[in-house]
């Protein structure tokens, strides 16, 4: 009897951290304390996540009535479990990677897509003679796995290559090593991360950094098979709560600040980062925010809102392309609340009433010098 | 029949016990899928189940056969010179205390990114000490008779160390083979999260858990399930071939 009695607990344990558990959430600012809330970030602290960086710094989430702990991503860190558990209230994550934890019962909402933009390219060398996907034929491709492969896989495919045959797959570490030491042909690179990385080595051949001309790089933007990436995503079965309703309101609209004020002062939001003990220097973060903001900026719908055609692409490609083992991303077109605009909606114009800069139209990258390591 | 029943009846039962609790408990896929879950990937998955185990167990094949030879050739050393085997036994030790998580990386990088050597390596030193250090034990408890024996016969060092230290200490390199077989499994699959050639279990369980397609990665933990013990009847069954003598006492 002693052992059912045992079953029952550990079952009622377990049903705490995995089932559709809805703790009440307290009005933000409703009693003048601050609410504490959790974010899980989906990497290491960099200018990524510069945007939420500044909101918890220049105090946006504070006089929203919010008490802000970031939480920092890493290699075995899934945000969107994470966030389904109950252990963040929002987490950032990627749309397609959170699209198949929905799937397998995490019940998430996509409620601000602060990435209008995907970031990944597929960066070779110059002399490869690799310009689009079709050129992978029969070369050595670098990629993540891991669930970010997907924009390459469908760059391939649409190109009329077959991924399990007409290219050979490499796992790539996530540095650019393989493809500085011509190991690979073709390395999979975040615009504003792995990229930056080659062009803060030296070049053994002049003794100088290499330069964006000694690379080709293919754009899944250009190619038609982006996919979107970094979103806030929060908690389905609380977003029927209208506390939790307006805390996701306040939380993206002192979010949208955050982002706004990172346009407009890149550096600062650099040190930020930097001070915050990002892995990589000075040089690299400020290239990195760079790069972040033009995924962002301009956004004339305003940033953070979901675009339905955007959406609909990211979908269709979970479903259809398959990885190197015949897997899609999804199964079935997502179910329920995949995402919602409502409140990223009335983030945009509170934050717009503030005197905020929602769509920063007037938005100019800067040039970026890299130094040697990225310091 | 009679001996495989109890085990079978019991894990059957676990099983059971297993899907009634996740579908009771309402457990959430992500967490903890059902037996009935993973059984559905492993039929649809089994062609990539089957050839990432063959990529694997290819890996550990390898390890396993060159730690092999590598220990007992160091072995027949080490019980030859004993100051030799004084100094091995602590550096095998220091060897086998290095974590697969600390080597895989550094070979890694040692070799192309494309190259299943590294994992090949780091299997064979996983390998290594069980078998040297069993079969140290058993080349070293020769039977006084024998050595007697062989000394009437004036027989050389390599002659004795073959006819009679060798099949003496059989038995001792089996036991080392058993614990090796499991454990080169076991290191062959856990040396692909470190990165190379997307081949084999270890790279399908971490990308689909890291896409949160549990179900998945538990199909292929079966196969590295089935594969390690595999590896280990082989063992087995290589043992019977290898000793007929031991067949009657047991």
């Amino acid at each position: 009897m002693k052992f059912s009695r045992m079953v029952i607990a550990s079952v009622l344990a377990l049903a705490a951290c995995g089932t559709a558990d809805t703790p009440t959430t307290p009005a933000p600012g409703g009693s003048g304390a601050l609410t504490p809330i959790k974010l899980q970030l989906q990497w290491f602290y960099q200018a990524q996540f510069g945007g939420y960086l500044a909101a918890v710094d220049q105090g946006f989430y504070r006089e929203q009535g919010l008490d802000v702990t970031l939480l920092e991503g890493g290699v075995d860190i899934v945000p969107q479990t994470v966030l389904a558990q109950g252990k963040a209230d929002y987490a950032v994550a990627w749309v397609p990677k959170a699209l198949a934890s929905r799937e397998q019962g995490a019940g998430i909402t996509d409620v601000g897509q602060i990435f209008a933009r995907s970031g990944t390219y597929q960066v070779a060398w110059a002399d490869s003679g690799i310009r689009t996907a079709a050129d992978l034929k029969g070369k050595k491709v670098g990629n993540w796995g891991f669930g970010n492969e997907f924009e390459l896989f469908a760059g391939i495919t649409k190109a009329g290559l077959n991924p399990g045959s007409d290219v050979t797959l490499v796992q790539q570490q996530f540095d650019m090593q393989a493809l500085l030491k011509k190991e690979i042909d073709a390395a999979q690179a975040m615009s504003y991360n792995e990229y930056a990385q080659l062009l803060e080595a030296k070049n053994p051949a002049t003794g100088k950094l290499y330069t964006p001309a000694d690379f080709s790089i293919i754009d899944w933007k250009t190619e038609g098979t982006s996919m979107l990436q970094d979103a806030v995503w929060a908690n389905t079965a609380k977003l029927s709560d209208p506390a939790y309703q307006q805390q996701t309101v306040k939380f993206l609209t002192a979010t949208i600040k955050g982002w706004a004020f990172c346009r407009d002062n890149a550096e600062k939001c650099r040190d930020l980062v930097v001070a915050k003990g990002s892995k990589l220097g000075k040089s690299h973060q400020l290239w990195q925010m760079n790069e972040v903001n033009k995924l962002i900026w301009p956004s004339p719908g305003g940033i953070g809102l979901v675009d339905e055609t955007a959406w609909k692409q990211t979908v269709d490609i979970s479903m259809t392309t398959k990885n190197q083992t015949g897997d899609t991303v999804l199964t079935k077109a997502p179910e329920g609340l995949a995402y919602t605009n409502d409140y990223i909606k009335q983030a945009i114009e509170q934050a717009k009433a503030a005197g905020v800069d929602v769509n920063g139209s007037a938005f100019q990258p800067a040039t970026v010098t890299l130094t040697e390591g990225g310091a | 029949m009679r001996r495989l029943l109890p085990p079978l009846i019991t894990g059957l039962l676990a099983l059971v016990l297993w899907e009634l609790f996740v579908r009771l408990g309402r457990v959430a896929p992500f967490i903890l899928p059902a037996p009935s879950a993973i059984g559905t990937e492993l039929t649809a998955q089994r062609a990539n189940v089957w050839d990432a185990a063959l990529a694997s167990g290819a890996n550990a094949l390898i390890g396993l056969i060159g730690g092999t030879v590598v220990a007992v050739l160091a072995a027949l050393a080490a019980s030859r010179f004993r100051p030799l085997g004084d100094l091995s036994v602590p550096i095998a030790a220091l060897v086998n205390a290095l974590p697969i998580i600390a080597l895989a990386p550094i070979l890694n990088n040692m070799f192309e990114s494309t190259s299943s050597v590294p994992r090949r390596l780091v299997t064979g030193i996983v390998v290594f000490f069980p078998v040297f250090l069993n079969t140290l034990r058993g080349l070293r408890e020769v039977d006084p008779v024998h050595q007697e024996l062989m000394r009437t016969y004036a027989a050389s060092g390599w002659t004795f160390a073959t006819k009679v230290r060798l099949p003496g200490a059989l038995g001792h390199l089996f036991t080392g083979l058993r614990q090796a077989s499991a454990l080169a499994v076991i290191a062959a699959v856990v040396a692909e999260y470190f990165g190379g050639l997307q081949d084999g279990l270890g790279a399908r369980i971490t990308s689909a858990a890291a896409f949160t397609a549990y179900p998945r990665a538990w199909a292929f933990v079966v196969g590295a399930c089935l594969l390690g013990l595999t590896f280990y009847l082989a063992t087995l069954l290589l043992e019977r071939l290898a000793m007929p003598w031991k067949r009657v006492s047991s």
